[in-house]
């Protein structure tokens, strides 16, 4: 009785003790996902530990989509960004350069928050161009224009 | 020779024409070709570019025709221009050139408030882009729909030509044929956003401009595009370009030039090459319809947009905008003023607003290709 309960005990402290350390699944969202300790994976996102450096990685993702059109790699100071511009279920994979116990990968599927956010974020964009155009013509009116006084009222 | 030799040849001869290599589908694009062809000339719709753009969706519509395409590496004539006229992106950058030469900003520099107009109409570009994603194009693809309600030709086809070259017939169709209806479509728009009296508000007469501030006002432009959204500049600089030809009057001859013959000789291309993109076997599908559908919504949504930015600002200011011309931020320059102008006079025959008008259209003009640029960056 007392082995089959150190026994149970053993199996269930073996599954918790496992249960952050699942093996990598080899597809998400479409992606082939390098091997790795999946940290997090949810239905729309899902980030792994993999031991390959970032070089490493960008090239294993450079080379499963090669071909493939709308994709845009983003070489940022502290990650790499790859961006699905089409209609991919996935919408971005974020790879850090910096290596600690890993090199940490991010998948995310395509979601209306981006969208909608960069949609408003650049219709303002087009509201801040004009502002500093109007301020721009503001101002040089008003300098043009009393230069322009000063000259009829000399005349 | 026998008799077999005799068939064989006029079967040969037979099988070079387009009659052996008839496809029905190609019926359907003769009709599209003539039926822009007619609103050219029946209805005088846009008719500088429907023209060209209908007999290149008709010619090019014919089996075996060496218009399009490539023979032993040699581009045919009309792949010729698209390549280096769309493809290079040289024409819409001419066109603009032209444009700019004929355009007078005094009304906008005179009353630089207009802007946000101009900024406010480009609402549809965006909200569009939402539905197009919705309906299953790709991001770029539904950048370049979006920017149709921005109703700015060389500005549709350059957009278009960086982000979906696939969609380059049907977007530039569609833009061209609702700045064509814009007479159409704004009115019924402009009387159900505004009520009896904000249609009364008179503006006062816009200052004078000098002759420096006109010079001024292209570099001033170019340098705060250049900086702010660098990937439109060839557009927005030749655009500037022009525009200072024009203004500073020691360059007659260029500005003349630029927008007379150029102009009109790259409409001629312009037209023609989008109109041969359109080929039965590319063009006969879901997407051209829901392009054109879709369309009319951003047309609509930008006036909308625009006449809405009028209300928010008068909010703000002392001396009211009449919301009518908040329409105009539409950049169907000059047909979104005139059409303006039409509508106040059925109000108060002594309330002119075409000038008025006119700053919001330019406005457009520019916020139009600020939108593009915006777009090209979330892709670059």
């Amino acid at each position: 009785m007392k082995r089959l309960i150190v026994l149970i005990a053993t199996l269930c402290f073996g599954l918790i003790g496992t249960a952050g350390a699942q093996p990598a699944h080899e597809d998400f969202l479409g992606l082939p996902v390098p091997d790795g300790k999946v940290q997090k994976r949810t239905d729309d996102r899902l980030e792994i530990i993999s031991s390959m450096t970032h070089d490493q990685v960008l090239a294993y993702y450079q080379e499963k989509l090669e071909g493939e059109k709308d994709i845009k790699v983003r070489d940022w100071s502290d990650q790499s960004y790859v961006e699905d511009d089409s209609n991919r279920p996935w919408h971005s994979i974020t790879i850090d350069k910096e290596y600690k116990d890993g090199t940490n990968i991010v998948i995310v599927r395509d979601n209306w928050t981006w969208i909608i956010g960069t949609l408003i974020l650049r219709y303002i964009g087009v509201f801040v161009v004009l502002l500093v155009l109007l301020v721009g013509m503001t101002v040089s009116g008003k300098i043009i224009s009393s230069r322009v006084e000063k000259a009829k009222a000399k005349k | 020779m026998t008799s077999n030799e005799i068939l064989d040849l006029l079967l040969g001869t037979l099988r070079t024409t387009g009659v052996w290599n008839f496809q029905f589908n190609i019926i359907v694009m003769w009709a599209i070709g003539c039926l822009f062809i007619w609103l050219a000339i029946a209805k005088k719709y846009e008719p500088l570019l429907l023209l060209p753009i209908g007999f290149g969706i008709f010619i090019v519509n014919f089996p075996l025709v060496p218009m399009m395409g490539y023979t032993d590496g040699h581009p045919h004539l009309l792949e010729f221009f698209y390549h280096y006229g769309l493809e290079w992106e040289i024409i819409p950058c001419v066109i603009f050139l032209g444009l700019g030469a004929m355009t007078d900003f005094g009304p906008l520099i005179a009353n630089p408030k207009v802007l946000i107009i101009g900024a406010g109409a480009q609402l549809g570009v965006f909200i569009t882009f939402t539905g197009t994603v919705l309906a299953g194009f790709t991001l770029k693809e539904a950048a370049s729909v979006g920017i149709i309600g921005g109703a700015d030709g060389p500005t549709t086809v350059y957009l278009t030509q960086h982000l979906a070259p696939q969609l380059l017939g049907a977007n530039a169709l569609a833009a061209y044929s609702y700045m064509a209806m814009v007479p159409l479509i704004q009115p019924p728009i402009m009387r159900m956003m505004t009520n009896s009296k904000e249609r009364l508000i008179k503006m006062r007469q816009l200052r004078p401009v000098s002759r420096q501030e006109k010079i001024l006002f292209p570099l001033i432009t170019a340098g705060i595009i250049a900086l702010l959204v660098p990937s439109v500049i060839p557009l927005m600089g030749m655009f500037m370009l022009g525009n200072l030809m024009k203004e500073s009057g020691v360059v007659a001859r260029l500005s003349d030039s630029a927008q007379g013959a150029l102009m009109n000789t790259v409409t001629i291309f312009l037209g023609i090459s989008v109109g041969a993109t359109m080929h039965a076997d590319k063009f006969l599908s879901w997407k051209p319809l829901f392009i054109f559908g879709l369309g009319l919504v951003d047309f609509a949504v930008c006036t909308i947009g625009g006449i809405i930015t009028v209300k928010i600002m008068n909010l703000f200011l002392k001396e009211k905008i009449n919301p009518l011309i908040g329409a105009a931020g539409v950049s169907a320059v000059p047909m979104a003023a005139r059409v303006v102008q039409m509508e106040g006079i059925k109000y108060d025959k002594t309330n002119h607003m075409l000038m008025h008008a006119v700053g919001p259209n330019l406005a457009g003009v520019i916020g139009s290709a600020a939108a593009a640029g915006m777009f090209i960056a979330m892709f670059d």
